[in-house]
């Protein structure tokens, strides 16, 4: 009697065992599955010349590409596997993979990824940013690879029906967001308040402490994911165009970076990628961008 | 060397702005440093034990807390629980009882350098407690522990930038040399006119402490 309880307790042991690690192993699965093979360098990568960016990158087998780890769905820290993941975190997986190495995000928010790219702390920055002349000066823009749009973020019920009724309310946005001027100059009595992440003003916006978020519609619909009672109102502020950051005068990475969306638009990756992570959500479908860097240039000019 | 100039120059609104924030900022901090810092000293060597002991948790609890742990509890914490506490608020209350928890420290270390014998002979010539401690005890003990207190001050004025990275928002110092930065990309620039700002601040800290020691400091 006592040893056929031992035995059941053993083979149970032995069956929760192999379920957890039959579900670790099929989490491993998933990644490599999700993550576009992100892991083996893939054989058929062209070799770039040694002493040029993109050949160091090779030699070294890794990229090293700043993303957001708090703005869903484009870039986000997922606290059940612990990886980064979103739109963004995609399209730095096949660049990788069209590079043939393996890619490494590191967090880059919005005031520190121009002077990540300057110092070569990353080589690419794919971080939810706008294309502008201002930041055009500093590092270089691939071809706009995604078209957000500004918007107004308020719990329901809030009195702000669009940016005309934000004079004298508390904005919260990212320091160093394109936001910031966008407030300033088309509200100016509104009190801007400054923080470093989008998280920060959720936080704040849900404590009362202010009473808006103004930034890209994708992001504000990552909050809107979070927490339902709030909502987006009035018309769209401004179009920003994303585009990947590419330390200044970088003609090789910018022209391979260029040549990876444009497949990627051609072979329905761009869609897959979309729906994944944004269609789902807005319930809509969209195209890959038309928009020239040329054209989201002059947009703020 | 140029460019130096010009980030101050065209900028000046939004560094002096800061600059002003974080003078406030520290002041008001300093105060209640002070004051609640003495206070609290004064429980942790009072002859009652369940005082020693309300001294003792209130040290413990802000001294071992990180500041910036301590703004957001303060601040997010409490309004979502429902208390509409204002930023600054927050900011000082956070950065005073921070720096009151080693203000007490030292100054309890500064009573115990004080001899027992006088504390005795207070006592038997009539003084209470609390007399003792305010005629006898504190004057002697404040006047050993100026270095310290001056080196708490220090910390605090550079602690108080933390508050500019807080989600306070509050366009103290750093957060408006961050600011700037966002819209100039010059870091070296902006970033050497903070530190300017912050040993300015620093450095009449020092020269009031050299000030107080020459005057009330127990030469030995």
């Amino acid at each position: 009697m006592k040893w056929t309880r031992a035995l059941q307790l053993l083979a149970t042991l032995a069956l929760v065992l192999g379920v957890l690690l039959a579900a670790g192993c099929g989490d491993d699965d998933d990644d490599d599955g999700g993550g576009g093979n992100g892991g083996e360098p893939a054989g058929e990568a062209r070799q770039f010349p040694a002493d040029t960016p993109l050949g160091k990158i090779q030699r070294n087998g890794e990229i090293t590409i700043g993303v957001k780890y708090d703005v869903p769905p484009f870039g986000f820290l997922n606290p059940q596997t612990d990886e980064v993941e979103g739109f963004d975190v995609d399209l730095g997986r096949f660049i990788a993979e069209e590079l043939g190495v393996k890619p490494k995000f590191i967090e880059a928010i919005s005031d520190n990824r121009i002077p990540f790219l300057e110092r070569g702390t990353v080589d690419l920055i794919l971080s939810t940013m706008t294309i502008n002349a201002e930041r055009d000066t500093e590092i270089d823009f691939s071809e706009p690879y995604y078209i957000a749009e500004g918007r107004i973020l308020v719990p329901k019920g809030s009195d702000i029906k669009g940016l005309q009724d934000l004079n004298g309310k508390s904005v919260c946005t990212a320091l160093g967001s394109t936001y910031e001027e966008t407030i300033r100059e088309r509200a100016p009595d509104a009190d801007l308040r400054l923080v470093d992440t989008y998280s920060e003003c959720l936080e704040l916006l849900q404590n009362e402490a202010i009473d808006a978020i103004s930034t890209d519609d994708v992001i504000l619909t990552g909050m809107i994911i979070q927490d339902d009672s709030l909502q987006m109102v009035g018309d769209r502020l401004t179009v920003e165009p994303y585009g990947v950051g590419i330390k200044e005068g970088d003609k090789q990475m910018k022209r391979f970076v260029d040549q990876v969306l444009t497949q990627m638009e051609e072979d329905g990756r761009w869609e897959e990628t979309y729906q994944k992570w944004v269609g789902r959500h807005l319930d809509r479908q969209e195209q890959p961008p038309e928009m020239t860097l040329q054209e989201a240039l002059q947009i703020g000019a | 060397m140029a460019e130096l100039w010009d980030v101050l120059s065209e900028h000046f609104s939004e560094f002096s702005s800061g600059f002003w924030v974080t003078i406030r900022l520290v002041a008001i901090s300093f105060a209640i440093a002070m004051v609640v810092g003495t206070l609290v000293a004064a429980l942790r060597v009072a002859p009652v034990k369940p005082l020693n002991w309300i001294g003792g948790v209130f040290v413990e609890t802000f001294r071992n807390t990180p500041l910036l742990v301590l703004l957001f509890i303060s601040f997010a914490g409490l309004r979502r629980a429902g208390i509409p506490i204002d930023a600054w608020v927050a900011a000082t209350a956070s950065l005073g009882l921070y720096t009151a928890a080693y203000v007490a420290e030292a100054l309890r270390s500064g009573v115990f350098a004080v001899g027992k014998g006088q504390i005795e002979a207070s006592l038997s010539l009539g003084l209470d407690y609390p007399r003792t401690l305010r005629y006898v005890v504190l004057p002697q003990a404040f006047r050993t522990v100026i270095p310290h207190l001056g080196s708490l001050t220090i910390a605090m004025i550079k602690n108080s930038a933390i508050v500019g990275v807080s989600l306070l928002a509050l366009g103290d110092l750093l957060h408006q040399a961050r600011l700037v930065n966002s819209r100039t990309f010059a870091t070296d620039e902006v970033f050497f006119w903070a530190a300017v700002g912050y040993l300015i601040l620093t450095g009449l800290a020092t020269v009031a402490v050299r000030l107080l020691e020459a005057r009330y400091a127990i030469r030995r």
